[in-house]
């Protein structure tokens, strides 16, 4: 899944209370989409990742379950109000049972 | 001799454009790839539950022309007002023409206090992208546009 880790971006590590964060993540990930076939003619079996979570402490901010059609190398962006620090924890999971995680720390001003 | 060249090269250069016409719309001539138009129906109805949704309220930003068809930016909006009543609880992307039509779930929560996101997809031909969203509410949102894309992005 990923000799590298994963790319976070976040608008503003400092934000005031009430400001709008803005999120980009992106992993390395084939994406396999379970429809392709080897030079043999074998489907080369599904491998994607199938769940994506931010979370800001223990709470859930959002959750993406992405499908086929995702793009390889899956990039999201999403965003949220900042109302109290904490540590922004993003987590990915795919079909095979591999893990990326990735953290980032948000201190409210 | 660079002039004939310049004029041979020209005269192939006008003459593309013709031959590329009836050819706009290349058939998928892969079987694997071919568009599951059931289960996209399935995805909305499982979505909609039976409500009926109003065009106002979710933007989709989607390219007309697509350069990347393996990649093509997908960012979605709910506009409406997101309050501790009333938050978007999930929206789900949709590509009416792919295999396997319900691109992707995106859920938020009230803890996160707004629904936006953006991912990239890929579209295995020139085909309407779908969003839907619900509030917690139970209100629905829909939004489409369609897209051009000159290949496909499936890579196969």
């Amino acid at each position: 899944m990923n000799q590298k880790p994963p790319r976070v971006w976040i608008s503003n590590a400092t934000p005031k209370k009430g400001e709008v964060l803005r999120v980009r993540a992106q992993i390395e990930h084939v994406m396999e989409s379970g429809l392709r076939q080897d030079e043999a003619g074998k489907i080369r079996p599904r491998n994607i990742v199938t769940r994506f979570e931010a979370h800001l402490g223990t709470a859930l901010l959002f959750a993406w379950e992405p499908g086929i059609s995702i793009s390889q190398n899956p990039y999201i962006e999403f965003t949220f109000l900042a109302r109290e620090s904490g540590e922004l924890r993003l987590h990915w999971k795919d079909d095979a049972g591999q893990t990326a995680s990735a953290s980032k720390a948000i201190a409210v001003v | 001799m660079q002039r004939r060249t310049l004029m041979a090269a020209s005269a192939a250069a006008l003459a593309l454009p013709a031959l590329a016409q009836p050819q706009a719309k290349a058939p998928l001539t892969n079987a694997a790839l071919a568009p599951n138009p059931a289960e996209f129906r399935k995805a909305m109805a499982d979505f909609a539950q039976g409500r009926k949704p109003q065009a106002e309220g979710l933007h989709l930003d989607v390219p007309t022309l697509a350069d990347n068809p393996a990649a093509v930016p997908v960012k979605v909006k709910v506009t409406l007002p997101i309050t501790e009543q009333d938050w978007c609880e999930e929206i789900i992307v949709l590509a009416d023409l792919n295999p396997a039509p319900l691109a992707c779930r995106l859920q938020f929560t009230a803890a996160a206090g707004t629904a936006e996101a953006a991912v990239r997809v890929r579209l295995s031909q020139s085909q309407t992208v779908h969003a839907l969203a619900r509030m917690k509410s139970g209100k629905l949102l829909a939004a489409s546009h369609a897209v051009t894309v000159a290949a496909s992005g499936c890579g196969m």
